[in-house]
């Protein structure tokens, strides 16, 4: 019988397989103990593979900390133990997806997974309670259908967002998707991104004044402008940098009002370099560009990012995609039609009012699937794919609001698709209304977690539809976001009404809350940071969403926004009309409130963890190090299948890669040529006894320039196996390198 | 063909409707006991929201049991992640989780689960596509399976789907 890897290779890209196949190593090697977890932990973020709550092997049951006793002690990370179930991110970069992408989710969910595809805010995919071991062959089944899990977590590029109407909108400037697909791909584990201290997230839109791609709230934002030059016209960006929201947002600061569109990759590689090279690396909380950006100042920062793209190399990559930008987009499936006064069934018109969006282009519209919560089981995914391909055909998107969209449709056909996603429970109207709630995975799954996100949306959401059609319209156009924590996954700031989980200790007890925040703008590409007004016991939220929204119906000033509501009435009149929820019954008089919303546990905040979101800061050096000892091991292993070339060619890379790691210290861009590896390492730290051992003095080194000089001619056994121990040796040396040069740093002033 | 990843589903039989939320107190008191043996129980997940979908999840290392919804049928279905099983203990711990749920105060004794009616599904489209071949190859040992833990049934077997994307999953009747 073939394994995966087998019976796909044919069908993934070979860089991709070798990069999955490097993991597969390394997971090995983390086994055997020769990876250190530290640097385990970053590898596995970087292809995707998270952490989730309880991994530390404690939760709490409701009476005690049980500890739950995995049948080894073996870490893929600090504190992480390796058979504790993880969550495992995919990147769908601009959120687009086909129904063989979709197939492929459904049947891995079903095989890995809990049979639940959840949607992000992120446009990702995440797949909750996936063991460590099976995440390979997840990711080579997912790279068979063009999808990578690859720096879907980590410090690195995180997935690039995209305006989900991109090329049908009807304000659109230009279709962003073509740049949003080649930024993705190009920064796709670019050198130049792979020292950051924190992660990073690009996001595009196609116009300024709707939410599309929420460019104010992202390390870099690109809105699509146009402008006439010498009587031609020219596609541009209007570029942001510094966005982001977490636990203080920040708006992102104009850095420069049109980028030429040949200018767009080039210089999101000079911001990578720059980022890497002056972002903050000890302090997380100050790691983001953001901070970078606040401190150096923009001016300063469009200096600095201005000269590094002056001496960057060319790369032909910058443009050659724009060639064919115009010619890469989607076709319909069908002709253009229309409604014309087709029957239609019972909520269809409830639901063509709030989930039809009508295209530019005349006859076609795109038709929103509400996904409660952003779930979806296995099942209803394979029928999705199975209607995508009769009515919208590869034009599938995900959205930041955790829904699908259908791009395409064939008017005529929406009655058709309404009766079949009524079939898979999935016509529910009001996407993108107040009852349509984007929350975070909260203390369902997430080691952060405060208070349960996704219990208080799944309420929230029952009793708004439950009243649905007797709310105010200026009620129904509101959104609800809600983040377990204050670092803002759930987009709690860009709202109209957001929460954010809390504890608070009353009685001698903690008492889940949220925090009220008020004042958020979602559209204008997240126009505005709400600010937190009030927190109120979990319990009585949605007391706060009744009071607030029915006092804006009785008091709204003609067309007056929700936003201008709030500001009006001011801050300490909405605090003073909430005032009374804030109290709390004693735990005999009603203990519900001390326990979270669908969770009949007594409340406690002893299962938080510590969140992977930020990674662990790796050097670069290190992967390359990491690398080294990757190849020594596929040395050995070549050694014991009786490969002796393969094994002296593993165990001779191996020791360059280490070298290079050395080299990289101190010239970062040191050409990946093995004369100039070595040459480079013979000048800086051989010649100068850098590294010479306290007992054995510079023989390792030499153990590389043996090599390097003299090929072996004849490949026998011995050869093979000496060569692989010297690696081995060389490796170890190199380590002790590593070292020595930290201390050298540490002791600089 | 030695499998690893094998469910097992039996309906449930009440003659009232439970309502799902209802289980969630439940298996969370199973985690306060780790009531079930040989599995260590990690948490409780709730998928009422999604129709038709995994209902409320009991995560354990070795399996996850949910009371799932698929076509509209309540059941708890038991997924085996864990090597070293064989369909007849992964039955018997589907059969252990039901009596279980039976016995549970929080029911009342409105709960059932029929045993003359399952589902069996292979969970791993590699070893065992959903084709007749492999239809015929596992049927011996699930008939073996069933004859050792309820050796009192006959029964018979269908392929519940003929789709080749789907898993191959049985469906198990009294003869």
């Amino acid at each position: 019988m073939p394994t995966w890897e087998e019976k796909l290779a044919d069908r993934i890209d070979p860089q991709l397989a070798d990069e999955i196949n490097v993991f597969e190593t390394e997971i090995q090697l983390r086994k055997q103990g020769k990876l250190d977890e530290k640097v385990f932990a970053e590898t596995r973020l970087r292809r995707g593979a998270y952490g989730q709550r309880y991994d530390n092997g404690h939760r709490n049951d409701g009476i005690r900390s049980q500890e739950l006793k995995y049948t080894t002690d073996l870490t893929k990370g600090p504190d992480t133990l390796w058979d504790a179930p993880g969550m495992q991110r995919i990147k769908i970069p601009f959120g687009g997806l086909n129904p063989d992408q979709m197939d492929t989710l459904a049947d891995l969910s079903e095989e890995y997974a809990d049979s639940v595809l959840h949607i992000t805010t992120r446009q990702d995919f995440q797949f909750h309670f996936v063991h460590i071991d099976d995440t390979p062959t997840l990711m080579r089944r997912l790279g068979a259908v063009g999808i990578t899990t690859r720096e879907a977590c980590g410090n690195s590029i995180r997935n690039v967002t995209a305006c989900p109407l991109a090329g049908v909108c009807r304000t659109e400037v230009f279709d962003v998707v073509p740049y949003a697909k080649a930024s993705a791909k190009f920064m796709l584990g670019h050198p130049d991104a792979q020292g950051f201290g924190r992660k990073f997230k690009i996001a595009f839109s196609g116009c300024e004044a709707e939410a599309c791609g929420l460019v104010n709230m992202h390390d870099l934002g690109a809105i699509a402008v146009k402008r006439i030059e010498n009587g031609k016209e020219r596609r541009g960006f209007e570029l942001y940098v510094g966005g982001g929201l977490g636990a203080v947002p920040h708006d992102a600061k104009l850095f420069d009002p049109f980028l030429p569109e040949e200018e767009l990759l080039p210089i999101t590689q000079a911001i990578a370099r720059v980022f890497a090279r002056l972002g903050e690396k000890k302090n997380r909380a100050q790691a983001r560009v953001k901070f970078l950006v606040a401190k150096l100042g923009i001016e300063e920062f469009r200096r600095l990012v201005l000269e590094e793209r002056k001496i960057l190399p060319h790369d032909p990559r910058w443009t050659s995609y724009l060639a064919h930008r115009d010619h890469d987009t989607e076709k319909p499936l069908k002709a253009p039609s229309h409604l014309n006064g087709q029957k239609r069934p019972e909520g269809f018109d409830a639901w063509y009012a709030t989930n039809v969006y009508r295209q530019k282009q005349d006859g076609y519209v795109v038709a929103s699937i509400t996904v409660p919560l952003g779930d979806l089981s296995s099942w209803q995914m394979r029928e999705l794919a199975q209607i995508a391909r009769r009515f919208s055909g590869d034009s599938v998107r995900t959205t930041v609001e955790q829904n699908m969209l259908f791009r395409w449709v064939s008017e005529s056909d929406l009655v058709a698709l309404y009766l079949e996603l009524q079939r898979i429970g999935l016509n529910e109207p009001g996407a993108g209304t107040i009852v349509d709630i984007t929350a975070c995975p909260g203390t369902d799954t997430c080691k952060l977690g405060i208070a349960s996100s996704r219990g208080l949306a799944a309420e929230l959401s029952k009793r708004l539809a439950a009243k649905s059609f007797n709310l105010d319209q200026s009620v129904k156009n509101l959104r609800i976001k809600i983040s377990g924590c204050f670092n803002s996954c759930g987009q709690h700031h860009i709202s109209d009404l957001g929460f954010y989980g809390v504890s608070r200790n009353i009685n001698n007890r903690k008492v889940p809350h949220f925090q009220v925040v008020l004042g958020g703008q979602w559209q204008n590409n997240a126009g505005a940071y709400g600010l937190a007004l009030i927190s109120i016991p979990s319990k009585r939220i949605p007391d706060v969403v009744e009071r607030i929204t029915e006092r804006f119906v009785r008091e709204r000033q003609h067309t007056e926004s929700f936003q201008s509501f709030i500001k009006r009435i001011g801050k300490r009149e909405l605090a003073r009309m909430l005032e009374d929820l804030t109290q709390v019954p004693s735990f005999e008089a009603d203990p519900s409130f001390y326990s979270d919303w669908g969770d009949p546990r007594v409340y406690t905040i002893g299962d938080m963890g510590v969140g992977e979101c930020a990674g662990e800061v790796i050097s670069v050096s290190q992967f390359e190090m990491v690398a080294a000892e990757r190849l020594v091991f596929e040395g050995q292993l070549s050694l014991d299948d009786g490969d002796y070339v393969r094994a002296d060619a593993n165990a001779y890379d191996a020791m360059l890669q280490a070298a290079l790691s050395l080299v990289k210290e101190e010239f970062m861009d040191v050409p990946n040529e093995p004369d100039r590896v070595v040459s480079e390492f013979r000048t800086r730290f051989y010649d100068t006894n850098l590294l010479g051992d306290r007992y054995a003095g510079s023989k390792f080194a030499q153990y590389l320039f043996k090599r390097h000089d003299s090929p072996p001619t004849e490949h026998t056994q011995d050869q093979a196996h000496r060569i692989v121990e010297e690696a081995q040796l060389f490796i170890e040396a190199a380590h002790a390198g590593h070292d020595i040069l930290a201390e050298r740093r540490n002791k600089l002033p | 063909m030695e499998l690893q990843r094998i469910g097992i589903k039996l309906f449930a039989d009440s003659p009232a409707p439970v309502p799902v939320r209802d289980f969630i107190p439940v298996f969370h008191s199973w985690i306060q006991k780790q009531a079930i043996e040989h599995h260590l129980l990690i948490d409780v997940h709730n998928y009422s929201h999604i129709h038709n979908g995994p209902g409320i999840l009991l995560v354990a290392q070795e399996g996850n049991f949910s009371i799932d919804m698929a076509e509209g049928r309540m059941g708890l279905l038991y997924y085996r992640k864990k090597s070293g099983t064989d369909v007849a203990s992964v039955l018997k711990t589907a059969l252990a989780a039901c009596k279980l749920l039976e016995s549970d105060p929080a029911f009342g004794g409105r709960l059932r689960f029929r045993t003359d009616e399952m589902w069996i599904i292979t969970n791993d489209r590699l070893l065992a596509p959903n084709n007749d071949p492999t239809f015929e190859e596992l049927k011996p040992s699930i008939a073996a399976a069933l004859k050792l833990v309820l050796p009192e049934g006959k029964f018979k077997y269908m392929r519940s789907s003929i789709n080749p994307k789907d898993r191959l999953a049985i469906h198990v009747q009294t003869a």
